[in-house]
């Protein structure tokens, strides 16, 4: 199979503090993979992820996705790509005020005509797609609903919705259960499994404990200090490994 | 790469500069107390002038007599007490035990302070925190926390004492220079009952003429928070920090931020003085000098309320693909829109009071009218327009602040 998604050399410098946040990251993720990011907080997770969507502008090092360089895409060609690149986030990153439909729609809004979308105007069949998300991930009765009045758990499964309104190629998961709790997580990630098996997406997910790793992902990507220090099957983690990874005092924690 | 970079920052500066740094908290405590008697001697001297010689003047004698007694007062004060800048930056002075220094460690140091710390070679020669006459008299300066501080009460402490005077000594100076006169104040208060007596018995007669007035009031607050809205909304983004990036962005922002506060620190009073003058006398001109303040009031408004917008939902409709518009629009949009609402009423209510009194100055509508009647000494006339006025401020308050409350 052919690579879906290279990274080369990816690195990022933030100017204030100047601070070394990638460090020369090179991997290549498979079609149909469920990649899994492990490392500690600050490792470098979210900024691999945002790069790669050129949410943050990396310093230097190239992105290739389904063979297009994402790095030297015009502002027009990018959108377009992350049309095909969905999202989800930590904090569901839902605009609170707004309906539940209207966030799930929100991510159509790279396909729509953008004069019409800006007057709130959405056509049928992409309502009907939204509700039919909703559905899918359990909730069309929340449909009407303001966003924060949503349970953390389903919050998180309107931002599945959401990117599930891309027809996304490749999902993004930055931290998707670290705000839940472990029953509402499983529920969760069982959804993006769903989404990998059975529509073919490609999954990039970091999460923090390495129970789910093991449990989700079909290869594992650790990060230290913006540096990749392990690359492969989640079952050959073993206790030499984990603390390579963690640090020596770390204790491993398992979700069930 | 960040390694090389802090090796690099640690070792280029010589010992004289990284001493000067690290004792930077002395001078500030020096130049501390010295503006501290400073102010205190020209209030002082003010207060005297004004008892003994019936005089208006703060300083008498030359400046370098002044400067070389507080330069002395403060070392002084440095070296036999707590002053008020070592209380700021919590720093004592103790022997090298630990114990409170005698009286004569305390004398070398003051003494031995003229040709070390004065010149300032000797802090530039300090040695861990310590300056020459430091070493000279064996005494040390250390952070409050590090001493067994005895426990005099408020009454024996330099600083609180220094700080008591201060208040008192800026008191009396105040009152002689605002020329606050009690009696004058009692004495002439039976002359305004002729005043009290006609706003009581409003002249009703000019109640219609009054509505007239007061609805181009109304009329005029509208016209400006209307206008004032339609350009502080788009200009509130070009005033937001983050929504202004890159070397563009930043120029933009400076020079928006910077026009609106110059803007928004001139009164609508003085704006309307200018619109007089620029387009004659009448509602007009009112109308332009509370837009050109509104302007500038909401734009500050409302680009503090984008600044503190969740970044969340805007990255999250930037990875869907969405362009800048929807992203405005889906991520910003909803955040922002009960804010600026709740701000814009609000401003609404102030242009609204604001209206009433711009007339003074010729801008028109019922405070103009109210000036006439006042510059005529016609207090019946003024109390019926008064009372509209109160009418209008108090409902535009009240809706306004319900309206407020339902928006959240």
């Amino acid at each position: 199979m052919a690579d879906h998604l290279v990274v080369e050399h990816l690195t990022k410098v933030y100017k204030r503090g100047d601070v070394l946040a990638l460090d020369d990251i090179s991997f290549s993720v498979k079609k149909g993979e469920f990649l899994v990011l492990i490392g500690l907080s600050g490792s470098g997770k979210s900024t691999l992820l945002r790069c790669i969507n050129r949410l943050i502008e990396p310093t230097a090092g190239k992105v290739y996705f389904d063979g297009i360089d994402v790095t030297a895409a015009s502002s027009k060609d990018l959108r377009h790509l992350r049309r095909r690149m969905a999202m989800i986030f930590q904090q569901f990153n839902l605009v609170k005020r707004s309906s539940v439909l209207t966030n799930v729609l929100s991510g159509r809004l790279g396909y729509v005509n953008p004069w019409l979308s800006a007057a709130h105007q959405f056509p049928h069949p992409e309502i009907k797609m939204a509700m039919a998300n909703l559905e899918r991930v359990g909730i069309p009765e929340q449909a009407y609903k303001r966003a924060d009045e949503l349970s953390g758990g389903q919050q998180q499964r309107v931002g599945i919705a959401r990117a599930l309104m891309q027809a996304p190629e490749l999902l993004m998961a930055d931290e998707p259960v670290s705000a839940l709790d472990p029953a509402t997580s499983h529920s969760v990630m069982r959804y993006l499994e769903l989404m990998n098996r059975e529509d073919g997406v490609t999954v990039i997910a970091s999460l923090h404990f390495l129970s789910l790793a093991r449990r989700y992902g079909t290869r594992i990507l650790a990060l230290k200090d913006g540096k990749i220090v392990y690359e492969g099957l989640p079952s050959e983690i073993d206790e030499a490994r984990f603390k390579k990874i963690y640090g020596e005092e770390a204790e491993q924690v398992e979700v069930h | 790469m960040k390694d090389r970079y802090y090796a690099g920052f640690m070792q280029e500066k010589p010992r004289w500069m990284r001493s000067l740094a690290d004792l930077r908290g002395r001078l500030f405590v020096f130049i501390t107390d010295a503006i501290a008697l400073i102010y205190l001697w020209t209030m002082v001297s003010y207060c005297w002038n004004t008892f003994v010689f019936h005089t208006k003047s703060f300083v008498t004698l030359p400046w370098w007599v002044m400067l070389l007694v507080v330069i002395e007062a403060a070392a002084l004060w440095e070296n036999f007490g707590v002053s008020i800048g070592m209380k700021l930056l919590g720093l004592r002075l103790t022997s090298a035990d630990g114990s409170a220094p005698s009286l004569g460690n305390r004398a070398l140091r003051y003494l031995t302070w003229h040709f070390s710390g004065l010149p300032l070679v000797g802090v530039m020669a300090a040695k861990d925190g310590q300056a020459w006459h430091d070493r000279l008299s064996g005494l040390r300066v250390v952070g409050a926390k590090d001493v067994e501080t005895e426990r005099y009460p408020w009454y024996r402490r330099s600083w609180s004492i220094a700080l008591l005077v201060l208040l008192i000594v800026t008191l009396v100076a105040a009152m002689l220079v605002t020329r606050v006169d009690f009696v004058k104040f009692f004495t002439g208060a039976p002359k305004t009952g002729r005043i009290w007596r006609a706003f009581l018995s409003p002249e009703w007669s000019l109640l219609g003429d009054g509505i007239r007035l007061l609805i181009v009031t109304i009329f005029m607050a509208f016209m400006a928070t209307l206008f004032g809205v339609l350009i502080a909304v788009p200009l509130s983004f070009l005033a937001a920090r983050n929504l202004t990036q890159g070397l563009l962005g930043r120029t933009v922002y400076t020079i928006v931020r910077g026009a609106m506060s110059i803007t928004r620190s001139i009164e609508p009073i003085i704006w309307a003085i200018i619109f007089v003058v620029w387009v004659r006398v009448g509602a007009f001109p009112g109308v332009l000098a509370l837009f050109v303040h509104s302007v500038a009031d909401l734009t500050k408004l409302y680009s503090e309320r984008l600044e503190s917008i969740d970044p969340g939902p805007v990255e999250a409709i930037r990875a869907t693909g969405a362009n800048r518009v929807q992203v405005i629009i889906y991520g910003i949009i909803p955040q922002i829109i009960n804010p600026y609402l709740s701000f814009t009423l609000y401003r609404w209510d102030i242009n609204v009071r604001m209206a009433t009194i711009i007339g003074i100055v010729g801008g028109g509508g019922i405070g103009q009218r109210l000036y006439q009647y006042t510059k005529l000494w016609r207090w019946s006339e003024a109390g019926l327009l008064m009372l509209l006025i109160m009418l209008v401020v108090w409902a535009m308050d009240y809706t306004s602040s319900r309206l407020r409350a339902r928006l959240g």
